[in-house]
């Protein structure tokens, strides 16, 4: 396989609603925000894969075919991914893996989302509607019917971690790492959540989603577009010494989705762990020959669905040991001044989650991060689809 | 259900923008295929199938394959499964449920690891005792699958309930419907003897009850959330008892209990009520907390009118 570098990023701001733009105008500002990263042309990429979760939110079943032109990538191959929460993650590795086979030399990831753009007339709300979107991605014979929804399926993989450590992911650690995003948010003026103040207490006195999960402990739903640029290693050395930013090489990537339906075994989903991330997590570390992540990666870029789960991901990808997910704070890992930056960007929680393109947005801001921090190593994680059942593990290193 | 209206403009930044009402729908004659075996063991004879494999003995319920695929695809065997087992993990409880699922609220779904089986049934499970809580059903829970009285072949068509909560006579009988169980006399949580303090806060709180029922007749939005209902709730806290009494749209407060109520609240402190009106809690996390228990579990419905009730009276007055 051929050496693969990230030579350009872009987004959109991350907003709540995107009354000025649909799909189509929030893509055309991330491409046009990527390759003006990058300082080259749209002409000079060979080809796009598209990260659109749901279809129902863009009310097409091919929602990705207005965009090949109006990109500028008429006459070009185009693909577009589809997995949950994880669409973005799939979508960029998809990217990555046409430029390592030598089939393209410069792939675009581009992800987008329009979501509250579904309303509830009832409530007259998106909120609920939204909520009833997602819904449709549960398994459809016998779990939708019960009322699945994505809050409450993460919900039980929480539940069952707490199970199974009874005493960890104590809701004042949870509602600490909440209250840190929310200062780190302030760095990324594309956030959602820019501006705003949320203390450990706020988060702690917030309303259940669904217990254990918290109001402000939870993914915010978020319209936007964000753009990956992928280039072989020749071409990546000329682009950004024409940018003049430093090359960031993509050295490790893994996957792995786990089975839907819950079981006694590791043949079926084992409820109280997401093993998904941590084979992911384990596949990427062997690619780029990390031994111990915790002193290996500086910038950690974790979609954080809901912090509880942010904590088990973070055990899961061998940064506390499975049980003391509560170490993050209580031994300062992730506080500030701590050796781990854990989304710098705010995350999904307080930067936005429009999910198609959420990586992207997390690819972005360790971009950003390993670029203007000078640090050496980032880690890029995305999570989706029922149970946390999918996950996707990229590492990014600073080249020069 | 999509307005009358088509579209409208909106403003952002001086610029108009138009945006209309519109909606994604489609109608299914959707088979069940494969898993009809199972779906209607349901529901003509409350039976619940697995599927296992002769050759690893994998049983897989609910039967979701027709070969193995740890065993190169060998063709699986419907067999009979118990309607007992243990919980695989503690069930989330949803309260806030979109549109499709408002009206079952408060419900838990679960995953039923039925005995002799490898893999957990995706199942509702609900107590015999009043309101859900997260904290009655836990990894481990032993329980037993109930049947619907009205089946049609659905994953609705049977739930599960805590097999302590059923009487021992009935804990084996097999196909239990929901009618054999008890739904309208659970016992209520125990409350202290009322001492100073406690009631100090009741007659507080009563009060400011007294005063927020004359704010809903003044809130038309308040009188919406309010709108079509008719309970009676008495309400017992550590310092006193009072009764709600909601009439279509008004509220009314009174001392004491009446007879023959719709449901019954018990609260471990009075102050629970005026946390509720002061926007410092809500009812709903009283009750996920167990600081606030209702005798019926479809009550929560009117709880969660009653949650609106202080934010309407609030943006009346802006």
């Amino acid at each position: 396989m051929r050496e693969v570098a990230i030579i350009g990023t872009g987004i959109t701001p991350c907003k709540g609603r995107w009354i000025e733009r649909t799909y189509y105008g929030l893509a055309q500002m991330a491409v046009k925000a990527a390759v003006g990263d990058a300082k080259i042309s749209i002409k000079d990429v060979d080809a796009v894969a598209y990260g659109i979760y749901n279809d129902i939110f863009e009310l097409s079943a091919i929602p990705e075919h207005p965009l090949q032109g109006i990109i500028g990538m008429a006459n070009k191959p185009g693909m577009r991914i589809t997995s949950g929460g994880a669409t973005g993650s799939y979508t960029m590795m998809t990217a990555y893996t046409w430029v390592a086979s030598g089939l393209y030399d410069i792939v675009l990831a581009l992800g987008v989302e329009k979501a509250t753009d579904c309303f509830d007339f009832q409530s007259r709300t998106s909120t609920p509607e939204v909520i009833k979107t997602i819904g449709w991605s549960g398994d459809t014979f016998f779990e939708r019917e019960l009322g699945w929804t994505a809050s409450d399926s993460y919900a039980e993989v929480v539940l069952a971690y707490m199970d199974e450590h009874p005493g960890d992911l104590k809701d004042e650690v949870s509602a600490k790492i909440a209250e840190i995003l929310c200062e780190q948010v302030q760095n990324n003026p594309y956030a959602q959540r820019y501006g705003e103040k949320v203390t450990a207490e706020m988060a702690m006195n917030s309303r259940y989603i669904v217990y254990p999960l918290k109001l402000l402990e939870t993914c915010v739903y978020t319209e936007g577009a964000g753009a990956v640029i992928f280039a072989s290693a020749d071409k990546a050395r000329a682009i950004c010494k024409n940018a003049g930013h430093p090359i960031i090489w993509v050295t490790g990537v893994g996957a792995a989705n786990e089975a839907s339906v819950a079981g006694r075994d590791e043949r079926h989903k084992i409820m109280h762990r997401i093993l998904s991330d941590h084979l992911a997590a384990k596949a990427a570390y062997k690619m780029a020959g990390i031994r111990d992540p915790l002193k290996q990666i500086q910038v950690i870029e974790l979609h954080d669905a809901f912090i509880k789960q942010l904590q088990i991901t973070m055990a899961e990808m061998g940064f506390v040991p499975l049980g003391h997910a509560d170490d993050l704070i209580d031994k300062g890992l992730m506080a500030p001044g701590g050796p781990i930056l854990v989304n710098p960007s705010g995350g999904l929680t307080y930067g936005g989650h429009f999910v198609g393109g959420s990586n992207m947005f997390s690819c972005w801001s360790a971009c950003r991060e390993l670029t203007n921090r000078n640090m050496e190593r980032a880690l890029v994680h995305g999570t989706g689809s029922t149970v946390a059942q999918y996950g996707v593990v990229m590492i990014l290193e600073r080249g020069s | 259900m999509v307005p009358e209206i088509e579209s409208e403009v909106l403003e952002v930044r001086g610029e108009r923008y138009l945006q209309s009402n519109e909606s994604m729908f489609t109608f299914y004659k959707r088979t069940k295929g494969e898993f009809s075996p199972y779906f209607l063991a349901l529901k003509e004879r409350k039976v619940i199938l697995g599927a296992k494999c002769p050759k690893c003995k994998l049983v897989r319920v609910p039967p979701f394959v027709l070969f193995c695929p740890e065993c190169d695809f060998e063709p699986i065997e419907l067999v009979e499964m118990p309607d007992t087992g243990v919980m695989n993990s503690t069930p989330p409880v949803t309260y806030f449920a979109h549109s499709l699922f408002e009206h079952q609220v408060p419900f838990g779904r679960g995953r039923v690891l039925l005995d002799g089986a490898d893999t957990a049934l995706p199942i509702h499970v609900y107590t015999t005792k009043g309101v859900l809580t997260p904290r009655i059903f836990r990894r481990g829970t032993r329980v037993k699958v109930i049947f619907r009285e009205n089946r049609v072949g659905k994953p609705t068509d049977i739930f599960a309930v805590p097999i302590a909560e059923i009487p021992r006579e009935k804990q084996n009988v097999r196909g239990l419907q929901e009618s054999a169980l008890d739904w309208e006399s659970p016992v209520e949580p125990e409350l202290p003897t009322p001492d100073v303090e406690a009631k100090k806060i009741y007659h507080s709180t009563l009060l400011q009850l007294k005063k927020m029922a004359s704010l809903v007749a003044q809130s038309e939005r308040a009188q919406k959330d309010l709108a079509g209902w008719k309970r009676r709730i008495n309400v017992k806290t550590s310092g006193g008892c009072f009764t709600l009494l909601i009439d279509d749209g008004k509220l009314d407060v009174q001392e004491g209990e009446v007879k023959g109520p719709d449901f019954i609240m018990v609260a471990k402190h009075p102050a629970i009520f005026s946390d509720w009106m002061s926007f410092r809690d809500s009812l709903t996390n009283a009750i996920i907390a167990e600081r606030l228990w209702i005798s019926l579990n479809r009550e929560f419905t009117t709880v969660f009118k009653l949650d609106r009730l202080p934010r309407s009276i609030k943006r009346t007055g802006q």
